[in-house]
């Protein structure tokens, strides 16, 4: 007779707990990687990357120096109320003029603008214009009355330069071609660093470098490191034109993940479960032999191996020759010797004789052995 | 609008009528709860041969369409992919699943599970029954072949044809004219006086014999020959040797014991020697262990009165047979006549005959080594007066029968 076999609560519950644990933990873990990397900011002059480009030394230094930095890639975190604050704006990605005047109203106390664009500068530092020129690397003295370089002296620079209109004070360059200018602006300090490079892990070690920027950039307890993406255009809902991918595709992919999920459904229900069974061990009778052929190898047991060779070839002539199984070996090798018109002493070096020294000596004994049992198995 | 336009609504809609037409099917769909299962066919196959299971399906409910798997274990051999099944309500079906076991021993079915497609076709419901059923696959009993042309040899001996020679313990049996060829050494001189012409007294083997059959089922017999277990060899000698004592009018009971007992067949009535000895081999496994030789001894001892003939199929493992076998042996050779049958591996000779490179040559070091461990433990086990055996496994089963009518012939027993 049958029973039925209907799964209840409990035992459907056993029976998913486990998947559901993995699935669970699966969502964990890559919700604790999202959250540990959404925090990090990548790519050129950004404080969390270690690369040659990267400014994490800067921003441990001024880490040390107690200002408490920020990394953002979000356009909003820099357009947030900034007083009595530093926005440090990198050098990458790019921005509309409609987003830099949102950052020029953010009135932050203090803007630092790393090699910025023409853009930038109309909305931040006017007056500031990029004249064109580059500069190739090398050390400079400020030549200026700007306390921040003046007390870190040389530094290296490179990269675009800019002009600055009479107010502002201008350093590392020429009077026309300059590396760093500062305007003051009312109350708002704005800092024109066309040098990108002097200030990442490769150059913030060579001469002032370090100095300069802990002077330019560490000024308030609270600084925003704003690296632009390429990507906020895009986003801004200020933006016309149509987006790239159309708005509908999103559903397309929920009825084509809800199709997915029938399908594994469908196709994922066993007709019962496996069954399972206790499969007896297989063990080659000649593994034993086999294992010890390999230890003889291993150790390069010849002297064991030549041995076993030799008492096995003995041991067919005693059959073969009728030979008493206590006779000593001079009497075995006169006896064989007189069947198979060998050199007795040569038959007593092969069969008594000491081990082989190497492995071509062995190869050698094995062979005449065997041609020597052959011989009697057919004389 | 909602559906010319990709929307949420739309995915909705599209997504709530896929999911009411599956609930309606499931809902529609017969219950493979409420069916009954029976089954009836064969319990017992020989190994390589095919068994039968047939289950009647019986519905009480409202009908049911889909899928039936019968599931056993994968060795049992199912040959059926699932049935299809349509039972109509109140109906009964038969399913038949065949089976061709690939191992020994006792298999058990599974559950069944019964898979219920709606009448839409889209989704249904699906329940397990356990239906309860064994198919006992027994050993193959391959050596059968040769016993037709011992049998023959037996009749010989036996006296049913006309030759015959004297040997020890042999019981007289009649007198008869001489006849040129006969061994003058049976001619009887005192009926020969009284009757005139040349009388012969004829002698027939002793009848009703004791014949133990032991089978080592330790760690000796678990390692593989060819492509069955030692202990699978064993088996087919001791079967074949069992029929052939059967017929020679011997008992026999058979023991199969490792570190304990394990088979056990005690004087079954000559018409049942196979089928209960083959039964009981069916679920006998080598287990890893070391046998315990005097359990072994003790058993025989005590099941065997008058003088007999031992057989112990096992390995010969010098390390084992001397320590465990040899010290334990001697109350058994004292009283009764002890043969030693061990399954030889062909690996071995392949293994020393073969000398083509470095790797070969420690290979052929190796296997010569152990044949002279064997060879040396044979002398010592016949010194001890134990007959040994030592043959390949496709000779093994013949060798034993020969060396028991050889026995019988001798007197021996």
């Amino acid at each position: 007779m049958s029973t039925s076999e209907a799964r209840g609560v409990v035992e459907s519950w056993r029976a998913l707990r486990t998947p559901l644990l993995v699935t669970g933990l699966i969502v964990l873990a890559a919700i604790v990687v999202l959250i540990a990397t959404s925090s990090q900011t990548s790519g050129t002059f950004s404080p969390d990357s270690t690369k040659v480009d990267g400014a994490r030394a800067l921003s441990a230094l001024l880490k040390n120096h107690n200002v408490d930095v920020h990394g953002t890639e979000s356009l909003d975190d820099a357009t947030q109320p900034g007083d009595g604050k530093t926005l440090l704006v990198g050098p990458s990605g790019y921005l509309d003029s409609a987003d830099w005047q949102r950052i020029a109203q953010a009135e932050w106390s203090h803007v630092v603008l790393i090699r910025p664009s023409g853009e930038a500068l109309r909305a931040l530092a006017p007056g500031v214009q990029l004249s064109g020129d580059s500069v190739s690397s090398g050390s400079r003295q400020p030549g200026c009355s700007l306390p921040a370089a003046v007390k870190a002296g040389t530094a290296t620079v490179s990269g675009p330069t800019y002009s600055a209109p009479e107010a502002a004070t201008s350093c590392y360059g020429d009077g026309i071609h300059n590396t760093v200018v500062r305007l003051q602006l009312g109350d708002r300090i704005i800092d024109v660093v066309g040098t990108a490079r002097s200030f990442t892990n490769d150059q913030l070690a060579e001469d002032g470098n370090a100095a300069l920027a802990l002077n330019l950039i560490g000024t308030h307890k609270d600084l925003t490191w704003y690296l632009p993406q390429f990507q906020s255009r895009g986003v801004n809902p200020g933006q016309d034109g149509p987006p790239l991918i159309p708005p509908y595709v999103r559903y397309i992919g929920w009825a084509l993940a809800f199709a997915v999920l029938v399908v594994a459904i469908w196709r994922g229900r066993r007709l019962g479960p496996v069954v399972a069974e206790r499969l007896p061990v297989i063990v080659h009778a000649a593994e034993t032999t086999e294992g010890r052929a390999r230890l003889y190898r291993r150790s390069r047991a010849r002297d064991r191996a030549a041995a076993a060779l030799r008492d096995s070839a003995l041991g067919q002539l005693h059959k073969a020759h009728g030979i008493p199984r206590r006779a000593d070996p001079s009497a075995v090798v006169a006896t064989v010797a007189a069947r198979t018109d060998r050199d007795p002493a040569m038959l007593y070096e092969l069969l008594y004789g000491l081990p082989p020294l190497t492995d071509a000596a062995l190869m050698s004994l094995s062979h005449e052995l065997d041609v020597l049992t052959q011989e009697v198995r057919h004389p | 609008m909602a559906l010319v336009m990709p929307s949420w609504a739309g995915i909705g809609v599209v997504v709530g009528v896929v999911l009411v037409v599956c609930l309606v099917d499931i809902l529609l769909a017969g219950s493979p709860r409420r069916l009954q299962f029976s089954r009836e066919g064969d319990n017992a196959v020989r190994l390589g041969e095919q068994a039968v299971v047939n289950m009647l399906v019986t519905n009480p409910g409202r009908r049911v369409r889909g899928l039936l798997r019968d599931a056993w274990p994968p060795s049992a051999g199912v040959l059926d992919p699932p049935h299809q099944l349509d039972l109509p309500s109140g109906e009964r079906r038969r399913v038949t699943t065949h089976l061709v076991p690939t191992r020994r021993g006792d298999r058990q079915a599974s559950r069944v599970t019964v898979r219920a497609i709606g009448p839409l076709g889209f989704a249904g419901r699906q329940g397990s029954h356990q239906v309860p059923w064994t198919v006992r696959a027994l050993p193959p009993f391959k050596s059968r072949k040769h016993l037709p042309s011992r049998l023959a040899r037996l009749r010989e001996l036996d006296g049913r044809t006309a030759l015959l020679v004297r040997g020890q313990g042999t019981e007289f049996d009649s007198l008869r004219d001489y006849v040129p060829g006969d061994d003058v050494r049976s001619i009887d001189w005192r009926a020969t006086a009284r009757r005139g012409n040349v009388v012969l007294r004829t002698w027939r083997p002793e009848r009703d014999r004791q014949v133990a059959i032991v089978i080592d089922s330790g760690r000796l017999s678990a390692g593989r020959v060819g492509d069955a277990p030692r202990l699978d060899h064993a088996m087919d000698a001791a079967l074949l040797l069992a029929a052939l004592a059967t017929r020679a009018g011997d008992r026999v009971s058979l023991l199969a014991c490792d570190s304990a007992v394990r088979a056990d067949v005690r004087r079954p009535a000559p018409q049942d020697v196979l089928p209960s000895f083959v039964n009981a081999l069916a679920n006998v496994e080598a287990e890893l262990v070391q046998t315990d030789f005097r359990i072994v001894v003790s058993q025989v001892l005590e099941r065997l009165g008058q003088r007999s003939l031992v057989v112990l199929l096992t390995g010969l493992d010098p390390a084992a047979i001397e320590e465990s076998l040899l010290p334990v042996i001697g109350p058994l050779l004292r009283r009764h006549v002890v043969l030693l049958a061990s399954v030889a591996d062909p690996r071995l000779t392949e293994l020393e005959s073969t000398r083509g490179d470095l790797v070969e040559v420690y290979g052929a070091a190796s296997a010569a080594r152990t044949r002279l461990d064997r060879e040396r433990l044979t002398a010592t086990l016949t010194r001890a007066g134990v007959t040994v055996l030592d043959e390949p496994p496709d000779k093994i089963a013949p060798a034993l029968a020969d060396t028991y009518l050889s026995l019988k012939k001798a007197g021996r027993l």
